[in-house]
């Protein structure tokens, strides 16, 4: 009875974090799969099975591929440009000088601020009437008159990837800091000893030795920003004409604004492909380097 | 003699060049994170004809304090702070209560399975909610949970499990077994020796998790802009928008309460910093 009991009493602990998580991510997954395959109505009912057709409808759509691209620009952008910069802040952070508890508790800002706030001081900055951007710089007599900061789409696009990576920094940051005050300094001094050169250093201990939370804090930061949503929802809902949609902004506009939810559950779908091929890439990296 | 002298002076004045630098670039950093903060305390303590007015101000004129107060008889804000802390607690709570059993058995105990659920924990972590939206909506509408803050406590706790558990298993496999084994011996139970001898030691862990659960659930929008329909179940991140309007942005207001919703979890996210970013990368290195 007793060895019964311990052969299932793992199982026991476990249940309600299984329960928790199949109900509302497992089931939700195998839903968004069944309504992509089937014929759904405005009203969001499962008329029958479709088939493809809701992957064929969304993928012959003109818009599709334009979004498919800013998704691409957006995520490679934000996480690319992010990366090299909060690195870049790490290492500055590393040194020891007066104030540094201060300076990273402000770095920290960003992260702990929700996104929906940030992205609204940010429309705010760079309007062009009454935006704050153009007042200070006309206060501090760099332009003499209003610039429009958002004459195109693009710009805006490119605005909404600059908070993306506002935003985005300080994750990097605090991940790679973690991992360049692991490092032993005894592999410094018997650099310095061998004389070695600043960015030799750099390029043969430290970035060797942050390589693994490198991969992490990038790994993990593709699938946040592919996902993000209040940055470009709040600052352009993707317009004008989807020239400013990612991914999830799109689906979000088909199934909520325009009822087809069908064709979101497609988008959603192929979205759910892609992030899985991220999080298979992550997997494979941190179970490697539980092995080592 | 000379020479090395002159060569340790040269070294010091580069050094010293250096660290100046150093300064500046950190505080340049510094001004310009801190500039988007500058701005909204500024602007929730102006005037709306400031804030429209063609010559624009950095600092308000006059500071206008009753913006803070008047966000409070313009909205239902009481509602929108109890909503949220409502939800970002019943969401911690939750997920500590499911979380710290299954962290327990990942750290302690051998079974079938075992992989295979770390697994679907890690992957589970790659999906955000937006992108489920659509069946979430739907397990929602089945349990008449689609306009309820009960719902959304639900979905925040299960999209957080996976990094409640991971940090928590790193915390417990970094504790050793030894103590709870005697307790047990003694004839302790496993849940006594959870209890009683594992958690007040990994405090610091779970702690930790608590308060990035608690902060995550808090800074949640699109689930609860989707689901939540009535003004007065709307937590302040979606709340607040009542001031975004189509045509006309109450900007004083909107970042008046703006400030409400961000200077808490800003606290506490700078409490937790340091624990915070070793649990997000050793986690996954130990076991």
């Amino acid at each position: 009875m007793k060895k019964k009991f311990k052969k299932v009493e793992p199982y026991i602990w476990i249940l309600p974090s299984v329960l928790l998580m199949a109900v509302f991510i497992l089931v939700p997954i195998v839903f968004v799969f069944r309504m992509a395959l089937s014929d759904v109505s405005k009203a969001g009912l499962i008329k029958g099975f479709a088939g493809l057709e809701n992957f064929r409808k969304v993928t012959s759509s003109s818009v599709f591929a334009m979004v498919l691209k800013n998704t691409l620009v957006w995520t490679v952008a934000v996480v690319g440009i992010s990366t090299l910069l909060g690195f870049i802040l790490a290492i500055l952070l590393n040194n020891e000088f007066k104030g540094r508890k201060l300076a990273r508790a402000v770095v920290v800002f960003p992260w702990a601020t929700t996104l929906i706030v940030q992205a609204s001081i940010w429309k705010f900055i760079i309007d062009t009437d009454y935006g704050t951007l153009n007042t200070l710089l006309m206060r501090l007599g760099i332009i003499d008159h209003a610039i429009n900061w958002t004459p195109t789409a693009g710009a805006y696009f490119a605005w909404e990837i600059a908070c993306g990576i506002f935003v985005t920094i300080p994750f990097v940051t605090f991940t790679v800091l973690s991992g360049l005050q692991s490092i032993d300094a005894s592999y410094y001094e018997a650099a310095a000893v061998d004389g070695a050169s600043y960015w030799q250093k750099m390029f043969q201990i430290t970035i060797p030795l942050v390589r693994p939370n490198l991969t992490i804090s990038t790994i993990l930061n593709i699938i946040y920003v592919f996902n993000s949503f209040p940055i470009i929802w709040t600052i352009t809902k993707g317009d004008p004409a989807n020239r400013t949609d990612t991914l999830v902004t799109y689906l979000y506009k088909l199934a909520f604004y325009n009822g087809k939810q069908g064709q979101a559950a497609a988008v959603s779908v192929i979205g759910f492909l892609i992030l899985l091929l991220c999080a298979s890439l992550y997997m494979v990296s941190v179970l490697k380097k539980g092995d080592e | 003699m000379a020479g090395t002298n002159a060569s340790a002076k040269k070294k010091n004045t580069k050094n010293t060049v250096l660290r100046v630098l150093l300064y500046v670039v950190v505080i340049l950093i510094c001004l310009f994170t801190l500039y988007p903060y500058f701005v909204t305390v500024c602007t929730a303590l102006k005037s709306r004809a400031e804030i429209f007015s063609i010559n624009g101000t950095i600092f308000p004129i006059k500071a206008i304090w009753s913006n803070f107060t008047d966000v409070w008889k313009l909205a239902p804000m009481s509602s929108y702070m109890l909503n949220s802390i409502v939800i970002a607690g019943g969401s911690t709570l939750l997920a500590m209560l499911c979380g710290i059993p299954a962290a327990y058995a990942l750290s302690r105990m051998k079974f079938k399975g075992q992989t295979a659920f770390l697994g679907f924990v890690i992957v589970s972590q790659m999906f955000a909610p937006v992108v489920l939206l659509i069946g979430i909506y739907k397990v929602m509408m089945a349990f008449h949970l689609t306009n309820s803050i009960i719902g959304l406590i639900f979905i925040n706790a299960a999209f957080n499990q996976a990094f409640a558990i991971w940090l928590l298993r790193g915390t417990f496999l970094s504790i050793s077994p030894e103590m709870e084994q005697a307790a047990t011996i003694d004839g302790c139970n496993r849940v006594h020796a959870l209890l009683r001898i594992l958690l007040p030691v990994a405090a610091p862990g779970i702690v930790t998790a608590l308060i990035f659960v608690f902060i995550n659930a808090w800074n949640e929008y699109t689930v609860a802009l989707t689901l939540i329909s009535t003004d007065t179940f709307k937590p302040l991140t979606v709340g607040i928008n009542i001031f975004n309007g189509y045509n006309m942005i109450e900007w004083q207001y909107l970042f008046a309460a703006s400030l409400y919703a961000i200077v808490p979890v800003v606290i506490l996210f700078v409490g937790i910093e340091k624990n915070l970013v070793g649990g997000l990368t050793s986690g996954g290195v130990k076991g």
